[in-house]
């Protein structure tokens, strides 16, 4: 089969990330396929192949979604499809996904600029201090801050809701370390730690002033907890069976998911440091 | 079925209040602005997140605002259209005069034409900032109009068979499309939000006294 994988420049720029994709690409073609990378020029001719791979990031307003719903339209395989993009990428929307689909997530609100004392009180009573304030359309923790109390709610959401009608506002839940839980096809195929930074509270955190990763801990799938397991795919299975990347925190109450990403990242040497046939099973998922 | 719209006297719930409460009824969703991340979207997202039918979904609402799946949805249904190609940067083969659309985040109201070849590059590098997203590229064949479609009507006689068209295929209720007149055949370009102020409210709230007596 023809297998295209969207990317952009910056996809190459770091070096794991660059040897993943090259393993995708061996991979496919060690099982008899054909593997091209496309880029933003060549999105119009998407129908030429029988499946899409998108590993440039994905937003409903970036060049990625339009590549995903030709692809889609002209009846290919395609992981990230439209869907779980429009769903993944706004924490607004997996804010009400969460709800009807009674998914334990920190407790949560959207907050679109009402600041009389009555709204502001009954934040700070349902979800307790300190508060997590995010945009629908953050990532890589680009638009997640923290507020320990009215004021400081006050100054950040006026700064984020310049940027966005509708903010999402959460219990802050502690933990060292984010559960990532890698799903395709409604199954585990890898998990990790993305651990939090020392002196930090997400797993990319700003400490004096510089931006800082927290290690990932690649753990064998089989090892996870049943309750884990089965949180993650009744969540996956609410958005689809494409692959998608769960952070979950692990408390003394119990599991809380924090999001359901598509197009999760996938770096050689962090992701598939133990379950190495990840690049085969997804390869598999495309041309099935 | 429930109508979502900021127009008080012509709906049941107002964007802000719907959003906030569970959904159970089947939704229509009235607005001038679909954009990603605005108020209109949102309202179609809530509800489809719930599992009701609304009007339009998101599906609709992206198809119609990135302007190559605007082509690509035409051209699947039989809407004339002058095709379209994306470029990040100028090269030797494009023709003029052409109208450019940006298909990036941040860009509305974005048509160009351009009429004279040495202000295709310029033009280009700004809307695609430099080749960081691509340019939705078109040839002119005729005369550029914008007109408002407003559940299938038109603010213009000769596009009136075009606009109830268009809704057919799109099932968007407002929005402003940019169209060429070409020998008098109507050729689709672009769809964007309408201007509150471009929407003859009159006529969508005719419509939508219609659409009530039916439910
Ligand atoms: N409610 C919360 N309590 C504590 N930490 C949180 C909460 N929400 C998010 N975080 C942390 O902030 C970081 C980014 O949050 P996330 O919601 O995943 O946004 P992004 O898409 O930008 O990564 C993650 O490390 C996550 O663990
Ligand atoms: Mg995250």
């Amino acid at each position: 089969m023809k297998l295209a994988c969207f990317v952009e420049a910056y996809n190459f720029k770091d070096k794991s990330e660059r040897k993943a994709l090259s393993k995708f690409k061996s991979t496919a073609e060690s099982m008899g396929h054909t593997f091209d990378f496309i880029f933003k020029e060549d999105i119009s001719r998407v129908a030429e192949y029988n499946a899409l791979f998108i590993r440039a990031t994905t937003d409903p307003s970036n060049s990625a979604y339009v590549a995903s719903r030709l692809a889609e339209q002209s009846g290919l395989k395609v992981i990230d499809d439209p869907h779980s993009i429009r769903t993944c990428s706004n924490k607004a929307i997996l804010h009400d996904l969460f709800l009807k689909n009674n998914i334990p997530s920190p407790k949560s609100l959207l907050f679109t600029g009402d600041f009389s004392s009555v709204s502001l009180d009954n934040i700070f009573e349902t979800l307790g201090t300190p508060v997590v304030i995010k945009t629908p359309y953050t990532r890589f923790s680009s638009h997640v801050e923290k507020a320990d109390g009215i004021q400081e709610f006050i100054s950040i959401s006026k700064k984020l809701l310049r940027k966005s009608k509708v903010l999402v506002v959460q219990e802050y839940v502690m933990s060292d370390f984010d559960w990532r839980v890698g799903i395709l096809r409604n199954e585990i195929i890898y998990l990790c730690k993305y651990c939090i930074p020392d002196g930090g509270w997400k797993v990319k955190s700003k400490i004096n002033g510089k931006n800082v990763w927290g290690d990932t801990i690649a753990v064998p799938r089989e090892s996870i907890s049943p309750e884990l397991k089965e949180i993650c795919i009744n969540l996956s299975k609410c958005v689809g069976d494409g692959l998608y990347g769960l952070d979950v925190k692990e408390t003394s109450g119990g599991y809380r998911v924090i999001e359901i990403n598509d197009n999760p990242s996938i770096y050689e040497g962090y992701e598939d440091a133990i379950d190495r046939d990840i690049y085969e099973k997804i390869i598999n998922a495309l041309v099935s | 079925m429930i109508i979502v719209s900021e127009d008080e006297d012509d709906s049941d719930s107002s964007p802000l209040f719907f959003l906030g409460q569970p959904v159970r009824d089947s939704v229509l969703n009235v607005n001038h602005d679909y954009r990603y991340l605005r108020m209109g979207y949102y309202v179609s997202a809530h509800a489809e997140t719930f599992g009701v039918e609304v009007t339009p979904d998101c599906t609709e609402i992206m198809d119609a605002y990135r302007n190559p799946l605007l082509i690509e949805k035409a051209r699947r249904n039989g809407l004339p259209t002058n095709g379209y190609r994306l470029v990040t940067r100028p090269n030797e083969n494009l023709t003029i005069p052409a109208m450019l659309f940006a298909v990036n985040p941040f860009t509305n109201n974005s048509m160009k034409v351009v009429k004279s070849g040495s202000r295709l590059p310029g033009i280009i590098k700004k809307m695609s900032f430099d080749a960081r997203f691509p340019v939705s590229l078109h040839p002119v064949t005729g005369e550029v109009k914008e007109i408002i479609q407003m559940f299938g009507e038109s603010t213009s006689d000769e596009t009136s068979d075009f606009a109830r068209k268009f809704y057919e295929i799109f099932n968007i209720p407002i929005c402003k499309l940019i169209v060429q007149i070409d020998d008098g055949k109507v050729i689709l370009n672009h769809c964007e939000p309408a201007m509150e102020k471009e929407v003859k409210w009159d006529i969508v709230h005719d419509k939508l006294h219609e659409i009530r007596q039916k439910i």
